[in-house]
């Protein structure tokens, strides 16, 4: 590792574009600057403190139609140069595809991922809001017997696009985040259930709060009962949905319908799901956990109808997957940071509310209340639609919650599960995963107990 | 900023070290100015290649160099970490001065200079050398392969769609710490990854397989890409016509190799200590108590040379070890770093590992598996009236606090009256793994690994399950019929 001059990522980006043109090649950089600072609490201490700063490129490099990435850490001269070569020999290996291309698109949306900063907030305030987060969290129930898992944590970051058609674009954004998830037990039972907050502004965090729902969530699954094997009417709630759509959104990629991926492939403008369904992906949200003003090609970003009342209305694409399918990119293309390849992705998908009030939703019902699914990584095929989950969530009798299940499986197909939707509640939960969905109740899904 | 590419200074290297001896001195001194009882250096500079093929057609190519160092401090238990990918000198001093100033001034250590630590290398000779270095192989060699792993499942049955992934890492390292530790390693892996699509009309279902392991391109030879691609369209079209899989309690027979992934999530993370030492692993108390049948012995190796999740040193610089987690039914060890020792009182296993510089070493698995038993696959199965026979696996996933555990079946069969029947799909098993330990009465003498990555609080590194085949007496199926 010879450790010579290290440029910034806005002077690599700009020595690798001059290169880039120099030699005839066209090429995009993709460049990240992340400093973040994450502190875990246990015990009423600080158990670990972490600082982050990272920084690096992607390039994707257009030779003879077809693309080629590498990517650098190292921002040196000679490893940028050597990025280049890799990029343009990996083109050369790589089949030509139609449709590719770089633009230089419009100008991106104005949109404040930025806010106040956390230039004014010492270490002090964070490491306050991690300790605060973890007692409130041991001290809010007898039950609470260890906070295994508790934290803060911000991030100040930038990213920057450039490509050898002109285009050059810049973010910086910003968030503060906390997360806990409190151990309880009772009669030899042990309950665990996360809660967590995401904002733009240190000064809206409240760890408290956070805390104390999240002893809530857990000691309500106290005192479970096996759960029956069968198939049962059921309520699944807001962020149980989220999860859900968060699993199967590769559906509704246009690179994966191009693939022959996608169970809906072929349904534009059918009927895919109830009327009362619509979805959006919205990138241009200020709050949204995947906002941005361009997406990872750097063309602007909109909020894009993916279902309208049960019809199909669009899929999600980026510039090349958009050219194949004889449409315009919605402004979908997707990568995970610097070292990924660009390929299609949603940003803040939301389903929107009902006119169910939340109390009105299990009226009458005996069934299950689906309240979180886990496995998902495996237990969920997004080129069939179907799904087989480690479920959690309670017995519901004549609409009221009776007692909560013992770990239980819920297995069915996304499709079916959106088709039955009866009611859609009036209230909106987000995910962690940047999905967001009201509670809905459903005909039948398929329970796996004892 | 520059500092000179001085190679390194400790005897017994002969290849250029990542990073001059004394400036890691210096910057483990002055990383303590803030009273850290101990500093720890993690200088990395990874190379790696991603191809993707689709349909016979190479689609992606990538890769890229990963490059930056992470600095650990412990004041007690307490960690502080940072890192960067400025690894110039004075990005690294940088670097020491902040996380000096992280926990404030108190018991500062007297600023004695650089050059204090007279490091002693550790003996980190490779358990495998790799024949056939990725770094050495052409593109068009790795390209060769994938193509013959599409031709081994293309048009096989009613495979319709192939997507074929190969990847290689080879990942430099160097560990220095305040005790005067100084390790370097090169750690080089290869994997292929085969999809298969089955479909026939609007029936469609997918297989999978993915070999991987720390060697070069040799692997191959062993395991060839023909078989890969052939093994994920077999499960393709095995599942392809399957009904649902019942839902219930039923007794479950299990697959060898990936079949593992069963022990890795019910039990392997909850015997690590970043569980144990939290309390939130059910198994906390239990060393030297009987938690599972008599026909259970399970371990945790880091010293298999070339399997995918071999460690020469994990990554506290410490030599790998064979760990034997539990001995015929009785719990006789943790997975234990060195904050796991600091905070349990066990002994380091060398189980501290990372995904790369941007993490802290945690206490994490290697190969971990099911010892072999005395019964056999066949004899297993037809104990069984009415079951599931899960013969290939995909992931899974476990909350430590809780012990609730999940994976998903790839493959999965009725049995009736002990016969292997029809084919079953959308199967999943869900449980609790203090309990479901205790119902594995059955363990076959066909162990075999499998690779995955494991995702954890230090990241996601290359792990091996394995098992022989064995038998559950009773587990929760998740299927809808």
């Amino acid at each position: 590792m010879t450790a010579a001059e290290q440029l910034g990522i806005a002077g690599a980006r700009t020595y690798l574009l001059d290169r880039a043109r120099a030699q005839g090649i066209e090429l995009e950089v993709y460049a990240e600057r992340d400093t973040s600072t994450e502190i875990t609490a246990f015990g009423g201490e600080v158990s670990e403190f972490k600082l982050q700063a990272r920084q690096g490129l992607g390039l994707r490099a257009l030779v003879a139609g077809a693309w080629g990435y590498a990517f650098t850490e190292n921002l040196s001269r000679p490893a940028l140069d050597r990025a280049l070569d890799s990029a343009v020999e990996n083109a050369r290996l790589v089949t030509p595809q139609a449709g590719s291309a770089l633009s230089d698109w419009p100008a991106p949306p104005a949109l404040d991922l930025y806010g106040e900063g956390l230039s004014g907030v010492g270490v002090e305030q964070k490491v306050r809001s991690a300790l605060t987060l973890e007692a409130a969290a041991r001290g809010a129930d007898p039950r609470v017997t260890s906070v295994p898992y508790s934290g803060y944590s911000d991030a100040d970051s930038e990213r920057l696009i450039g490509n050898t058609h002109g285009l050059e674009r810049g973010e910086k954004a910003l968030h503060a985040f906390t997360y806990v998830a409190p151990l309880v037990s009772e009669d030899g039972q042990n309950k665990m259930k996360g809660d967590w907050q995401f904002t733009r502004e240190y000064t809206e965090l409240d760890p408290t709060h956070t805390a104390l729902s999240a002893v809530e969530k857990s000691v309500a699954l106290l005192g479970a009962k096996p759960a029956p094997s069968g198939t049962f009417p059921a309520v699944i709630t807001g962020e149980c949905v989220g999860s859900l759509l968060a699993l199967f959104a590769p559906m509704f990629s246009g690179k994966m319908v191009e693939e022959g991926k996608s169970p809906l492939a072929g349904r534009l403008d059918g009927v895919v799901a109830s009327p009362l369904v619509t979805l959006l992906d919205d990138p241009t949200l200020p709050r949204g956990l995947n906002s941005r003003a361009f997406d990872a090609e750097g063309h602007p970003s909109a909020p894009l109808t993916v279902i309208e009342a049960g019809v199909l209305r669009a899929f999600m694409h980026n510039a090349q997957t958009a050219a194949r399918a004889g449409t315009v990119s919605t402004g979908h293309a997707a990568r995970h940071g610097y070292q990924g390849t660009v390929g299609v992705g949603h940003s803040n998908l939301l389903m929107l509310a009902g006119d169910t009030a939340p109390e009105q939703l299990a009226a009458g019902l005996t069934g299950v209340q689906l309240t979180g699914i886990a496995g998902g990584h495996a237990g969920a095929d997004p080129i069939t639609g179907d799904f087989s989950l480690q479920a959690e969530g309670f017995w519901l009798d004549g609409g009221q919650v009776a007692h909560p299940l013992e770990v239980y499986t819920v297995a069915g197909n996304i499709l079916d599960v959106l088709r039955d939707v009866q009611a859609v509640g009036s209230e909106v939960e987000w995910t962690m995963h940047a999905t967001a969905a009201p509670a809905v109740r459903v005909k039948a899904l398929a329970l796996g107990g004892s | 900023m520059t500092s000179t590419p001085t190679p390194a200074v400790p005897s017994g290297t002969t290849t250029p070290a990542l990073l001059d001896a004394t400036l890691a001195a210096e910057v483990l001194h002055l990383a303590r100015a803030g009273g850290a009882d101990f500093s720890e250096l993690f200088v990395e500079d990874t190379v790696s290649t991603q191809l993707r093929l689709h349909q016979g057609d190479l689609k992606d190519a990538g890769g890229g160099n990963l490059f930056g160092a992470g600095l650990r401090l412990l004041y007690g238990t307490r960690v502080v970490y940072a890192y960067t990918n400025d690894v110039t000198a004075g990005g690294l001093r940088d670097l020491a001065r902040t996380v000096a100033r992280a926990q404030g001034g108190a018991g500062e250590v007297t600023p004695g200079g650089a050059g204090g630590l007279d490091f002693r290398t550790v003996d980190a000779r490779p358990l495998y050398v790799a024949r056939e270095h990725p770094l050495s192989a052409a593109k068009r060699d790795k390209l060769a392969l994938m193509r013959r792993a599409h031709g081994g499942a293309a048009g096989v049955g009613d495979v319709k769609t192939v997507d074929v992934t190969y990847s290689d890492r080879v990942q430099r390292v160097l560990i220095a710490n305040s005790e005067g530790l100084w390790a370097e390693d090169e750690r080089v892996q290869t994997r292929l990854y085969v999809n298969a699509i089955a479909q026939d009309g609007t029936l469609r279902e997918s297989g999978y397989h993915a070999p991987g392991a720390s060697r070069g391109l040799e692997f191959f030879e062993e395991v060839t890409p023909e078989s890969v691609g052939a093994e994920a369209a077999r499960i393709a079209n095995a599942m392809l016509r399957a009904g649902y899989a019942p839902a219930g309690k039923l007794p479950v027979v299990i697959g060898n190799a990936f079949g593992g992934v069963i022990f890795h999530e019910a039990c392997g993370h909850i015997l690590e200590t970043t569980a144990v030492e939290k309390n939130a692993s059910v198994f906390a108390d239990k060393l030297g108590q009987q938690i599972a049948d008599t026909c259970v012995s399970a371990i945790d190796d880091g010293t298999l040379p070339g399997a995918w999740g071999m460690v020469n040193v994990d990554d506290e610089g410490m030599p790998a070890q064979r760990t034997v987690l539990i001995d015929k039914g009785v719990l006789t060890s943790f997975m234990v770093d060195r904050l796991g020792a600091q905070k349990t009182g066990h002994a380091r296993t060398g189980s501290g590992r990372r995904q790369n510089y941007t993490y802290a070493p945690a206490s994490r698995m290697r190969s971990t598996f099911i010892d072999n038993g005395d019964r056999t696959p066949d004899d297993l199965i037809r104990s069984v009236d009415h079951g599931i026979y899960a013969r290939t696996m995909g992931g899974g996933s476990v909350s430590p606090g809780t012990g609730d555990y999940n994976f998903a079946v790839n493959e999965a069969y009725m049995i009736r009256n002990g016969e292997i029947s029809e084919p079953l799909r959308g199967a999943s098993l869900v449980g609790n793994g203090a309990q479901d330990l205790l119902n594995i009465v059955g363990v076959a003498g066909d162990l075999a690994l499998g690779q995955g990555m494991c995702g954890s609080v230090s990241g996601s590194i290359p792990t091996d399950v394995g098992q022989p085949h064995l038998l559950i007496s009773a587990i929760t199926v998740g299927g809808r019929a």
